[in-house]
């Protein structure tokens, strides 16, 4: 499932350039055409932007914890350690404990609401939760948050359908961390 | 669209002409050099018939110029005699076939290419049958003297591709006076190297090509789209996905189009100077 690097199409080669691309690259190098509009796409969504590391991993981490993605909560608690969150923080993300104990910021509250709205249910979002968010988020906040929710619940399931491997490195750090 | 990009591109000559299709990847030969371990039991991997018309058509409106059909042997597909008359309705075509299969039948359905723009381009790799068949399999050589003849009366046009590690000037003399003798020209006489792909490279045979090596000439399977015929091939049963392009073929204009983008990022005297075609 996983292309190699001596395997790499044209269209991903450069993908492989700079050592191995992780496995949602490899994955997606088995459909090139997919792969060269989609990484930009996840980078755009989930690289540096107008919203913060720390905010961008707030949601990563919750929205994967909610789909059960073994894969992308794992790798992810590494990235929001290294976007500073705290190790508290992260098993609330993660659904080890309670919201309360660590998230003090009223927007960063309303944050949790909305994802665990928008990635945990079905359906219409409840309006005071929408009210709620957009008293602390402006417009194009509202929107990309929300569609960092939406881009990680896609590849939540892609990871979690395909099986893909968390890397050996990822697996020590968090067993360093006390968060295998 | 993309008929205004590919067509300029392949009239100045940045972008080969002809369109190549996989019709199958069976044979009933399984020669020692084989790029796609083709084979009696090998896995199908057919194009649909609709689909290579289809594509043809595509490619007509696109701007390339000619059609090139492969596998496999393209004769065990019954229809293939039908089907190669419909795409030289679109553009003219060169196919590769063994020579092996031209029973009486076969013959006969295939006479109507004679009128239309078909060549067919059969394998003969040496002049004498034992060296010829040692890499094709038994009684390969008689079976293609025997062919060629029966098609050039019937005014079918043949072509002869000898596929060589290397040979002798004086063996290669032979080679000619003999596809003379059975009535194809000089000018319609290929020789190619042997390329390390597929079984070639468990008989430790052939030269290592990639890019820059092989031609970009649009390759459509029943796996995606592939840089240069030579790219789609097969080794441990597995398909080979380095030279892939697209998984989409239809429409052609996305194979045709990342191919062009991945062309115009070469640098300029890139092309290798083997001899591959």
């Amino acid at each position: 499932m996983l292309l190699a690097a001596s395997e790499a199409p044209l269209l991903a080669r450069p993908h492989y350039a700079g050592g191995d691309p992780g496995p949602i690259v490899a994955a997606l190098a088995q459909v090139p055409e997919l792969l060269v509009v989609a990484t930009p796409f996840l980078g755009a969504a989930l690289g540096p932007s107008a919203i913060d590391w720390r905010t961008k991993e707030i949601v990563i981490v919750r929205t994967s914890a909610l789909a059960g993605c073994r894969y992308c909560v794992q790798s992810h608690t590494v990235v929001a350690l290294d976007a500073g969150l705290t190790k508290a923080e992260v098993s609330v993300l993660r659904g080890e404990a309670a919201a309360e104990n660590c998230f003090s910021a009223p927007r960063e509250r309303v944050l949790l609401h909305w994802i665990d709205a928008v990635a945990g249910g079905a359906g219409p979002i409840d309006a005071t939760v929408r009210a709620a968010l957009r008293r602390h988020w402006v417009d194009h906040e509202v929107v990309e948050l929300t569609a960092v929710i939406g881009v990680t619940l896609m590849l939540n399931r892609f990871a979690t359908a395909l099986e893909l491997p968390v890397a050996t490195q990822t697996l020590d750090r968090l067993a360093a961390e006390g968060l295998a | 669209m993309t008929a205004s990009t590919i067509r300029p591109a392949v009239a100045d000559g940045r972008l080969p002409g002809r369109v190549w299709m996989y019709s199958n990847y069976h044979c009933n030969l399984a020669c020692t050099y084989c790029l796609t371990e083709s084979g009696p039991k090998a896995q199908r991997r057919e194009l649909d018939p609709e689909a290579m018309i289809d594509i043809a058509r595509q490619a007509l409106e696109l701007g390339f110029t000619d059609l090139g059909v492969t596998g496999g042997e393209i004769f065990l597909l019954s229809r293939m005699p039908e089907v190669l008359a419909e795409l030289a309705r679109s553009l003219p075509v060169v196919a590769l076939t063994n020579g092996t299969l031209f029973s009486r039948r076969l013959l006969d359905e295939v006479q109507q290419l004679a009128e239309l723009p078909v060549a067919l381009q059969i394998s003969l790799d040496r002049p004498d049958p034992d060296t010829n068949d040692a890499m094709r399999g038994p009684d390969n050589f008689a079976k293609v003297v025997a062919a060629i003849p029966r098609l050039v009366e019937r005014g079918v046009t043949v072509r002869i591709a000898t596929t060589v590690e290397s040979i002798e000037d004086a063996e290669l003399d032979r080679l000619c006076e003999l596809h003379r003798g059975l009535g194809v020209p000089d000018a319609d006489h290929v020789i190619r190297p042997i390329i390390a792909r597929g079984r070639a490279v468990d008989h430790d045979l052939g030269v290592q090509a990639d890019v820059p090596d092989l031609p970009a000439e649009l390759t459509i399977t029943a796996d995606g789209a592939f840089w240069s015929p030579f790219g789609p091939t097969v080794h441990g049963g597995r398909l080979d996905t380095d030279l892939l392009i697209t998984r989409t073929t239809r429409p052609l204009s996305v194979p045709a189009q990342a191919l062009l983008g991945l062309v115009e990022q070469r640098p300029a005297g890139a092309d290798s100077t083997l001899n591959i075609r």
